[in-house]
């Protein structure tokens, strides 16, 4: 009898242990991504420059609009790529090409190819789609960390598991293990912080590709404004209107 | 803006200057755009040079000299494309160089329009791209325009003349287009005007598409098409068309005398359909190492039927036959023949097709490769493609090869090349 109710008392006390733990995790993931996104609707210039050993290899600027809803909207303003969209909605992907009139349904597969992909860039926030517990804490360049192990609530995310390390002292995100459907790490990322509009923000994420490591990518955020568009832009059918600048 | 390019000829620098000056008008426009009508244009240049290898036993040889068919040797195009405000363009000046001929230039506004609020009312005027469907080997409801599976490294397409109302909605849209507004039956179905009203929606996963189209030649259509993503790597899509009339270019009926044979004219019939169908169904699975691999398979009730194609080949002979006979004039063999070549300008060739293509892509080092099998159900015949390029910071690569197959009464095993090649390079500003 007793040891049926010490073992009720046990598991109540783990119960209460891993929702604290959730609510936890929840809170650090918010205060994270206050350091990428702190508007919840905006538009992101960012630039991606693919090194190949340390040889800048490619650069590539993308115009990010973001909407509440997991919406955004990618812009290509490469010259290579100009009059490409991408929108995301969920877990739904449309690709539009210049060359055609009709705006591509593409599967989540599709969207993650790339060193950074379309999802990279497009996704800069982690409290809406993961949870998970702190497992540790652990030193990263000499900053001590704390260590969450995250799992991604819905599938249609760019990366199922993630490891997540968190600075103690302010929460800014520091380094994050990035592992695909097979478990396998994918990508490491590091982040670079840096004032912008005299608020401490990450400047820049750098993405160092896991399977070919002579290949990293420097995701910079060039501006983040508070510059919205009306829901009419987050249809796929829309896409096909010029009425936005790319 | 001065261009000096002393290495080009002499109708290239004047197209070139025409699109420099567009560049410079487009400029100051740009500078003049107030922030809420912003302006950004980009130039590609773009060279593809083009070889091909002719069938010596083309039962079509006496025509060939009057089409156009296997006489692209290259094109040199400038590509202005982007917009100013609420007004998008797509320019092209383009020269091109064929086998036996001087160099040709061309300028092509192939988009030229403006999207527009007005009273609250989204519309869209003037010349604009308007296909749209969501297979790739066969578009059943690419009712207003429709794209060519023949060409290699086609240029843009060419818009047509519109006006159309959108309205879009948290989960769909819906669209009024006047096509060809003003131009009632032309010459071709293409030039037509006609009116049609556009439908999309979301459902969940996946997209639903509609469209209802009604012109003077083909009457009343309508079809629905669907693309839905039910796992992490795969696509599945279906079209289907219902036409009230349809129609279809085919050869004169068997047992034409000389006098038929020899008459440009005659040597095609268009045909009437009731009722015809078109119906497709295909899927891509994609791979997380970037290979994918698309498939699909169609109907189509206004293509020529395998008869058809038998009976051109028959006839083809007929007039090659006839060449040198007394009385028969060299000029009205290849006049009818090259008349005949025609039936080969209908957007899709094969009744029942199907396409099979896998392709693979590195972002990485930009590289990619596909490789297309094409092919008739009904009569055997193929075109197989394998492709390969390269996209850098501003340059890309692109080269393939092409080849066409299967029995000499097919579709495609009657084209008159066997094998066609291009090597493509474009930069872009």
């Amino acid at each position: 009898m007793f040891d049926r109710i010490a073992m009720l008392a046990l598991l109540s006390l783990s119960l209460g242990a891993m929702a604290a733990d959730e609510g936890k995790v929840k809170a650090l993931l918010k205060q994270a991504d206050d350091f990428r996104l702190a508007i919840a609707s905006g538009r992101v210039e960012t630039e991606v420059r693919s090194f190949k050993g340390d040889a800048l290899d490619k650069t590539r600027l993308y115009a990010v609009y973001l909407k509440p809803g997991r919406r955004s909207l990618v812009l290509f303003r490469t010259a290579s790529e100009r009059g490409q969209k991408m929108l995301m909605l969920g877990d739904d992907y449309w690709l539009m090409m210049p060359s055609s009139q009709r705006p591509l349904r593409i599967t989540a597969m599709q969207k993650l190819l790339g060193e950074a992909s379309t999802g990279d860039i497009a996704t800069m926030t982690w409290s809406d789609d993961y949870d998970g517990a702190v497992s540790g804490e652990d030193v990263i360049d000499g900053l001590p960390c704390l260590k969450l192990d995250l799992l991604g609530q819905r599938k249609g995310v760019s990366y199922p598991r993630i490891v997540l390390y968190l600075a103690k002292k302010d929460r800014h995100p520091v380094q994050a293990e990035l592992y695909v459907a097979s478990d396998k790490l994918a990508k490491l990322a590091r982040f670079s912080m840096g004032e912008i509009d005299g608020r401490r923000q990450v400047t820049v994420m750098t993405l160092i590709d896991h399977l070919q490591k002579e290949r990293s990518t420097e995701v910079h955020y060039l501006s983040r404004t508070g510059k919205t568009l009306s829901d009419d832009y987050f249809n796929p059918a829309f896409l096909v209107r010029a009425d936005l600048t790319q | 803006m001065r261009l000096s390019l002393p290495g080009l000829p002499y109708r290239q620098r004047r197209l070139l200057g025409s699109v420099a000056a567009l560049l410079a008008g487009g400029a100051s426009w740009s500078a003049m755009a107030a922030d809420d009508m912003p302006a950004e244009f980009g130039w590609t240049t773009r060279v593809v040079a083009e070889g091909r290898e002719a069938k010596r036993d083309s039962p079509f040889a006496a025509g060939l000299p009057l089409t156009g068919f296997g006489r692209d040797r290259y094109r040199i195009e400038q590509e202005l494309r982007g917009r100013a405000g609420p007004v998008s363009l797509l320019l092209t000046a383009t020269e091109s160089g064929q086998e036996g001929s001087k160099p040709t230039g061309r300028f092509l506004a192939h988009e030229a329009y403006a999207d527009l609020v007005i009273g609250g009312e989204r519309i869209s005027v003037g010349k604009k791209q308007l296909s749209g469907d969501v297979a790739y080997g066969f578009r059943p409801i690419d009712v207003l325009q429709r794209e060519s599976r023949l060409q290699l490294a086609p240029p843009p397409l060419e818009g047509i003349p519109m006006l159309s109302w959108d309205n879009f909605s948290s989960q769909g849209a819906w669209s009024l287009v006047l096509a060809n507004p003003g131009h009632g039956r032309r010459g071709e179905a293409r030039d037509d005007g006609s009116i049609a009203l556009r439908l999309y929606r979301r459902e969940g996963s996946a997209d639903l598409h509609g469209v209802l189209r009604h012109s003077g030649r083909l009457g009343m259509e309508f079809g629905g098409a669907v693309s839905a993503v039910p796992g992490e790597a795969l696509e599945l899509h279906a079209s289907l068309l219902q036409q009230t009339r349809g129609e279809r270019r085919v050869p004169a009926a068997d047992g034409a005398g000389t006098a038929q044979l020899l008459n440009a004219d005659a040597a095609l019939l268009t045909e009437g359909i009731a009722n015809p169908r078109k119906a497709l169904i295909g899927g891509t699975w994609t791979t997380a190492d970037g290979y994918s691999m698309l498939g699909e398979v169609w109907w189509d009730g206004t293509a020529p039927a395998a008869a058809d194609w038998q009976r051109l080949r028959r006839q083809a002979r007929q007039r090659a036959a006839l060449l040198g006979l007394p009385g028969v004039p060299a000029a009205a063999v290849a006049g009818a023949t090259a008349a005949s070549l025609r039936i080969f300008d209908q957007g899709n060739l094969a009744r029942r097709g199907a396409l099979a293509r896998l392709a693979w892509s590195d972002s990485a080092s930009g590289w990619s490769a596909s490789l297309d099998l094409l092919g008739s159900l009904d009569d055997g015949g193929r075109i197989v493609t394998a492709a390969v390029a390269w996209q850098g910071e501003r340059l890309r690569v692109d080269a393939g090869l092409r080849r066409h197959g299967g029995p000499g009464d097919s579709a495609f095993g009657l084209l008159p090349d066997r094998a066609a090649a291009f090597v493509g390079l474009s930069l872009a500003y």
